[in-house]
Formats: C-alpha cells, structure tokens, sequence
C-alpha cells in the first residue's frame, strides 16, 4: 500500500471546527466591547485573525496527514505546529473502529480509530476517510491484525 | 468458593461507619436525644448488614480449569470470568483491622479497563495465599509454551519446579531492606505535595490569627513567617518520613519460579506476584541526594495498574532505595540488559536549553518585578535574576544526563537533570513508536523518539523516550525499534511454536506428580478440579503429534501405504483407521485400557468428530501443522448464519485458531496413545480393514464409524 493521503474535504470539517474555536476565542473580546472598553472593530479583527489561522492550520494540516499500512505496521505522519510520525505495529492492535461524528455525516466522511494497550499512542484516528473507505480500512486492519497474531497483544 | 464469614461485619462497618457518625451528629444536634440517634445509627447498620448478607450469599468465585469465575451483585449480577493468562498481576492487602480479624483483601489485575478487574473482599489470609498460588501454578500450566524451556535440561528443570511449586513454592530472596536503608528512605522522601496540602490548610488560620497579631512590624512579620515556613517544612518531612517508613518497612522482593513476589508495609501489609513474563518496564530512578550517597531506586511496571490507581502510581513492587549496583544487579535479574552505553544528544542542543531555563529565569523576574510593581515598591524584583548562575550548570547536566542505548533486547533511555530516571523497555513489549518535532525543535533539527509501552507510568510522563537528538539519527533509531520489535516478536512465537512439540513430553512426565500433588494439597473438590486440568492438559498436549504418529506408525507397517496416509486429507480417517482393529479384534484390551479411564470421552467424541471433521475436511499439510484459515468469507453477515444440527455439541465451522482446530481431536489423542501398542501388534488387521474401507465411499466409512460405537455402547 502506497502512502495515502485524506479526502479533501476533511478541510471543511477542520474549518469548521476552526469557526467554533475563534467564536468563543473572540468571546472575551465581544465581552469587552459590550463593555465599553474596545472599539467596534476589536472583536471582529480578533475573529477574523483566529479564523484565519484556524484555516491556515486545517489547510496545512490537510496537506501534511497521510498514513500508510506497510507489511506488519501502520504509519501516521502528522501534525503542523509539532510534527508526529506514529508508528503502530499490526500486532499490538486491539480493536479498531470507524466512527461517524455530526459534522462527519454532514460532509459524508468517516473516521477510523485504532486502539492499541499502550498509554501514550492509545488510540489513534486516521479522519478524512468516505465511510465506504473506513469499513474497508477497518476490516484491512482487522484482518492484519489477526493475521500478525494477537497473542503478543500486551 | 465464598468469602470469609468475618468479611461481612467488617464491609458492613466500613461502609456506614462514616455516614453512621454523620447521622449521629445531624440527629444529635437537632436535640432529638440520644434513642433516636441511636435507633438510626443502628438502622442504618441493619440495612447495610443485610445487604452485606446478601453480597456474601451471592458472591462466589471459583478456580477452573483455565478462568478464575467471580458470580457477584445483589441487585445487578455479574458474572466474569478472567483467563489465568490474562492475569498481570495478583496482589494481597491486609489493613490492621483485617489482621485483627483474620481477612485479606485479594485483587487481580489484567491489563485492560480503568479499574481492578478482580477484586475478591474479603478472604482469609491462607486462602488468599492459595488464590495467588493457584493462580501462577495454572497460568503456567496453561500457558506453558510460554515459559521458554526449549531444550531437554530445562525441561527437566521446569518439571522439577512444577513439582515443587505445587508442594510449596520455593523463593530465591532477590532483595530485603535493612534496618538503614529503611531509615535512608524515611529521611529521603521529602513530599513536596505534603507541603502544597499544609500550606493550603494552615492558610485557612491565617485570617483569624491575624485579628490576634494587633500591630506586628515587619520584623515580627518576616520571623514568624519563616518560621511558620520552616515548620511546614519540617512537620511535611516527618510525615513523609512516617509514611514511607510504614509503606517500605519490612520490604522483601523474591523470585519464585517465573514470578517475582513481594511483600511490605507496617500497618498495612501488602504483598503480591508479578509474573516476569509480564513486565513491561524497568525505572531506575535517584535524585541529587541519592546519587550522592550512591543510592537508587527501582520500580517495575505491569500492564495491570490503571493509571492514579492505587497510590504510589501503579508500582507496587518498586525497590524504595539501594545501593546503585545493587539495584543494576536487581534490575539485570528481572531483565537482563548487559552494560548500557549510553550516547547523548549533539552538545549545541545546550543552547536549546540555556536559551529555556534563561527564559524561565526571566519570566520569574518579571513576575517579580508585576508583584513589586503592583504591591509595595521597595524590593528587590530583579532578585530572581540571580538565577540565571545556574542555568548554565542546569543546561549542561540535563544535556549530560540524556541519552538512549540500544542494547540486545532492550532499549535504555535516560533523562531529567534533577532526578535522573533511566527506563528499560524490552523490545518486545513496544506498543508504538512515535517520533515528534515540536516547532522549536525543528529550528535545531532535532526531534524526539517516544516507545511507548502498556505500562501505566507512561501517562505520568515517564514513558521511554530519546529526547532531542539529531533528525537521520530519531528517524533511523524509529526504524530500528520497529525491526526489532519484528524480530523479537519473531523470536518470541518460534520460540513457542518450536515448544509445543514438546510440550507433550514435558506433560507426560509432570502428569503423575502433579496428579499426586493435586491430590494431596488441595481439598477434595479441587483435586477434581486438577484432575480435569490435567485431562486437557494431555489431550492438548499430545494432539499435535497425534496425526504424525498415526502417519508414521501405519506408513511403518506397510511401505505401499505411507504415500497413501501423507496423501490422506481427512484427520478422522487417519485416526479410525488406528481405532478400528481396537475395536474390532481387541475389545478385551478396549475395555481395561481407554475406556476404564474415560468412558464418556471416548464415546462422545468419537460421534462428534465424525460429523464435525467429515463436514469440515481438515486438511493436514506436510508438515503436520494445521493452520487457520485467514481468507475473507463472502458471507453475507446481515443475514443469520445457516444451521448446523450438531446436536449438543457447539461447533466451530471454520476455526479461527489453529490451537481450536487441533484441540477438535484432541482428547482422541488419549486412545491413540493407549492403542500404540495394539497398532503395531494388529497392524496387519488394520491395513486390511483400512483397504477396504479406503475403497469405499465415506458415507460407507461414517457407516463403520457409527457402527464401531454400537459395538462399544453394547459392550458396555
């Protein structure tokens, strides 16, 4: 399997997100004008700054996911401001899911999540995938996980 | 099994006792008068004592074959049932109370969940022993594959430990704390959190003290606050000393077979096993104090413990102090890592730090300098610069104390400029490797590796990680923890595959001592127990080998027909073809020999492979060795599955394990070892009948097959 990178829309979902955090960033500035102490303009340029790092940070964040399943691990290379590379052995899988949020179902994508017992990397998500994409990733790990031998699990 | 009858008072009182004193004050002070404080309180108790009554007639646990059951719940019932190989770890906690009254607490932990997953309150102390014994003798038992005896000595040996484990298990002392190390730890656990604790409750005071102090000068002021400081200090180190002194006293570590024990505490005593097999990490940790005095000390982490549970972060096993090189012999005991060498990261990383601690130092200042600003105008802000002297130090000990070994089978990392914490990861317990560069490492080309383990320290941030080194140097050493987790991984399941053909042997050896010491130590209804475990364990045992021996043993008789049993794709023929002259020319020997010893065995099983194996067709490849069957099915799983009338028996269709699969056959095995002796005598009979057979169609040989366990069923 070649590396694969996500859906594209999964940008919208990200912006998305990225629009509800700079409302309630720019929150404590609406307050403040309310209030008299900034300018009409304050929380609107607060909004728009935090919204366009929002998008900034979901456009770039887009273009650097992508993931992978080589022989006996997967690999997740992610991550703007602190870069991540992941890798999860096949063997050490202990269950994987593919999920489905609200604003997912709206955009007509899916999640898969891949649980492992170890603390840190416990469960990682791979977002952006068509919910077709998901099962079938699913049931690809699933099968290679079972085939890797689930007795070395912990 | 039940709990300990005291066990129901005790859980009673330690329930309600809180509430009871609360009601007690709430109706006492409402001037009821005493009777109806009393008459509550002692309702209260009542209801609790019946619930209690209730939990104790519903809880029963039992040890079978290869789970522990628990049945519990008065009002939602559980039933749960714990592999013994699932089992981390078993732990035995015994309060002062419950040692007045002779109870103890038992908890065994797996490694899935947030909570302890068995946890049996209360029982008594001997019986709690034997809980814990049993379940290592059985763990071992069912997972023998995993001990790693690989050739003929060691299995001799692991037969003799059996042996003796099942008598009384023999314990090698790994470590015992002296009277001065014990001292040593009292004097050395300063808690810093105590002090956070003090300070918050004692501020409460300073409100009304402050009414009493009418005008204080400064003078007074400072005085009494440094005193009050020091105080803190000293009251904080004497009940960290008190506490460590009751947690760590009498701490004994031992090693008994494949797993380590240990036991401590004052008041409190716990004591428990952690099998070797199932430890994740080693931590070496010391801190300035320690080092100075040469001291460390040592924790040992399971996949058991959810982290924050159980108080000292999970470790309940964790050496509290000793000499550095006798913590490395302790710690090379449990794993054997050889002599780390560490290799640090690239010496301008220094400036990374300098540049942190320098910006540490100056937001210290100037939250000096907001307070000054803000309070009174007179001191000295910039007090906190002085600082900056010791970042440079700082910087170059936390460069010098990092690093990362490779070794044989473990990596080693090392990090912390104050207390200095080394962390032994075997490969083969890495659950993920993961390699980050947060923005200001990437500025340096630096970035960190983090093997991430199933050990519960990790989440305190402890997990071992390789910090800060060169990019081709993190990204090659990713690589290389994944290769080896592969080929430990490898080695590990050669290792037990390459043992399972062995295993029969060691069982037949082990089988009568065991049966003898079952017999002996344990009470009635558990010898029943063994005796069943020791029916599986044979069958088990001896399947593997059992269609090779079929094989070899005809092929051996009659040259023209081994191509034939190679070639041969049905295990169940290969099998009646042995049963057959048994059955028909030795029905003396037939009756005296299997069918004595496990009447209901042969029948059953004979029926049910006859269907199952037919349907089926197993196939055995060359090498004896079957394996499951990864292919996808097109089912359609929207659909019911189609019905299979097995009668009463569940069947597997398509096992998902090859141990399943070999397991069908299994307790045939046992006839089959019986009759070796008739094969070879009647060999000749058999080939003939086996020809004739052959010839036919299979409805045919069903047809004999059925007919066969008339005859037997008639005998009887």
């Amino acid at each position: 399997m070649t590396t694969q990178s996500l859906h594209p829309r999964v940008q919208v979902v990200w912006v998305l997100r990225a629009v509800i955090v700079a409302a309630v960033l720019s929150l404590p500035f609406a307050g403040a004008f309310y209030l008299g102490r900034l300018p009409r303009w304050a929380p609107a340029a607060a909004g728009g700054a935090f919204l366009t790092l929002g998008v900034v940070h979901a456009v770039l964040k887009y273009r650097r996911w992508s993931y992978e399943i080589r022989e006996d691990a997967l690999y997740l290379d992610r991550g703007v401001i602190t870069q991540v590379r992941t890798t999860v052995p096949l063997v050490r899988i202990q269950h994987v899911d593919s999920r489905r949020g609200p604003v997912e179902r709206g955009v007509g994508l899916a999640s898969c999540v891949v649980y492992t017992a170890g603390s840190r990397g416990a469960d990682v998500r791979i977002p952006g995938l068509t919910p077709g994409g998901a099962s079938d990733l699913r049931e690809e790990l699933k099968r290679l996980a079972i085939r890797a031998d689930g007795e070395d699990a912990v | 099994m039940k709990l300990a009858p005291q066990s129901v008072p005790y859980r009673a009182l330690q329930k309600v006792s809180g509430f009871v004193v609360i009601a007690f004050f709430i109706v006492n002070s409402n001037d009821w008068g005493l009777p109806a404080a009393a008459a509550a309180g002692g309702a209260i108790l009542l209801v609790a004592l019946a619930y209690e009554v209730a939990y104790y007639r519903r809880f029963a646990y039992e040890l079978t074959a290869d789970t522990l059951d628990i049945s519990s719940g008065v009002i939602s019932r559980r039933e749960r049932e714990i592999p013994y190989r699932r089992i981390q770890n078993v732990d035995v906690s015994q309060s002062v109370i419950q040692r007045a009254i002779t109870i103890a607490a038992v908890d065994l932990e797996t490694a899935g969940g947030s909570s302890t997953e068995g946890s049996i309150r209360f029982v008594k102390p001997d019986e709690a022993t034997r809980i814990r014994r049993e379940v290592q003798r059985r763990k071992s038992g069912s997972s023998a594959g995993e001990g790693g005896a690989v050739d003929g000595t060691a299995d001799v040996r692991e037969t003799a430990a059996a042996d003796r484990d099942a008598v009384g298990p023999e314990e090698e002392e790994l470590f015992a704390i002296s009277p001065g190390e014990l001292a040593l730890v009292g004097a050395l656990s300063f808690d810093g959190r105590l002090i956070g604790l003090l300070a918050f409750l004692s501020s409460g005071s300073v409100p009304v003290l402050s009414g009493f102090i009418p005008e204080a000068s400064a003078v007074a002021l400072t005085a009494t606050a440094i005193v009050a400081v020091g105080g803190l200090f000293l009251v904080s180190w004497v009940l960290g000393a008190g506490v460590a002194f009751s947690n760590y006293y009498g701490f004994r570590l031992s090693r008994a077979g494949d797993e380590l024990r240990y036991e401590r505490g004052l008041f409190r005593r716990y004591s428990g096993s952690i099998p070797t097999e199932k430890v994740q990490t080693l931590t070496v940790s010391d801190n300035p104090a320690k080092r100075a005095l040469g001291y460390a000390s040592l924790s040992i982490e399971t996949a058991g413990y959810a982290p924050g549970q159980s108080g000292d972060g999970g470790s309940q096993a964790a050496v509290p102090i000793a000499t550095t090189d006798r913590v490395y012999r302790l710690a090379h005991e449990v794993e054997s890592f050889g002599t780390p060498t560490f290799s640090r990261p690239p010496k301008r990383i220094r400036w990374r730090y300098v540049v942190r601690y320098a910006m540490v130092v100056a937001v210290l200042v100037g939250v000096a300098f907001a307070v000054d600003w803000y309070v009174t105008p007179d001191l000295p802000w910039y007090g906190p610069a002085v600082l900056l002297l010791a970042v440079p130090p700082a910087a170059h000990l936390k460069w010098k104390h990092r690093g990362y070994w490779l070794g044989d089978d473990h990596l080693l990392t090392r990090n912390g400029f104050w207390s200095r914490t080394v962390t032994v990861v075997p490969y083969y317990r890495i659950q993920t490797v993961i390699d980050s560069r947060t923005i200001f490492q990437r500025r340096w080309d630096v970035a960190t590796v983090v093997a991430d383990t199933a050990g519960s320290s990790s989440l305190a941030g402890t997990s071992a990680a390789a910090v800060d080194f060169e990019l081709d140097e993190a990204i090659e050493l990713r690589e290389t923890l994944q290769e080896r987790l592969q080929s430990s991984l490898a080695s590990h399941r050669d290792r037990r595959d390459r043992f399972e053909w062995f295993e029969g042997g060691v069982d037949e050896t082990v089988e009568p001592n065991r049966d003898a010491d079952a017999a002996d130590a344990a009470d009635a209804a558990d010898a029943d127990a063994d005796a069943d475990v020791d029916n599986v364990d044979i069958a088990d045992a001896e399947d593997p080998t059992e269609p090779a021996d079929t094989g070899s043993a005809v092929g051996a008789t009659d040259p023209a027909e081994s191509a034939d049993a190679a070639g041969i794709p049905d295990a169940d023929r290969g099998r009646e073809r042995t049963e057959a002259p048994v059955d028909d020319g030795a029905a003396s020997e037939d009756v005296d020999d299997a069918d004595t010893d496990h009447p209901d065995d042969a029948h059953t099983d004979d029926a049910e492979d006859a269907h199952t194996d037919d349907e089926t067709g197993t196939e055995i490849p060359d090498d004896g060795v079957i394996r499951p069957d990864f292919s996808t099915s097109d089912r359609d799983y929207s659909e019911p599955a189609e019905r299979i009338d097995t009668g009463d028996y569940a069947v597997d269709r398509f096992p998902s394990d090859a141990d399943v699969a070999r397991r069908d056959d299994g307790p045939e095995a046992e006839t089959d070892d019986s009759a070796e002796s008739d094969d070879s005598a009647e060999s000749d009979d058999s080939a003939e009948s086996d020809d004739s057979a052959e010839s036919d169609d299979s409805a045919e040989s069903d047809d004999s097959a059925e007919s066969d366990d008339e005859t037997d069923e008639t005998e009887k």
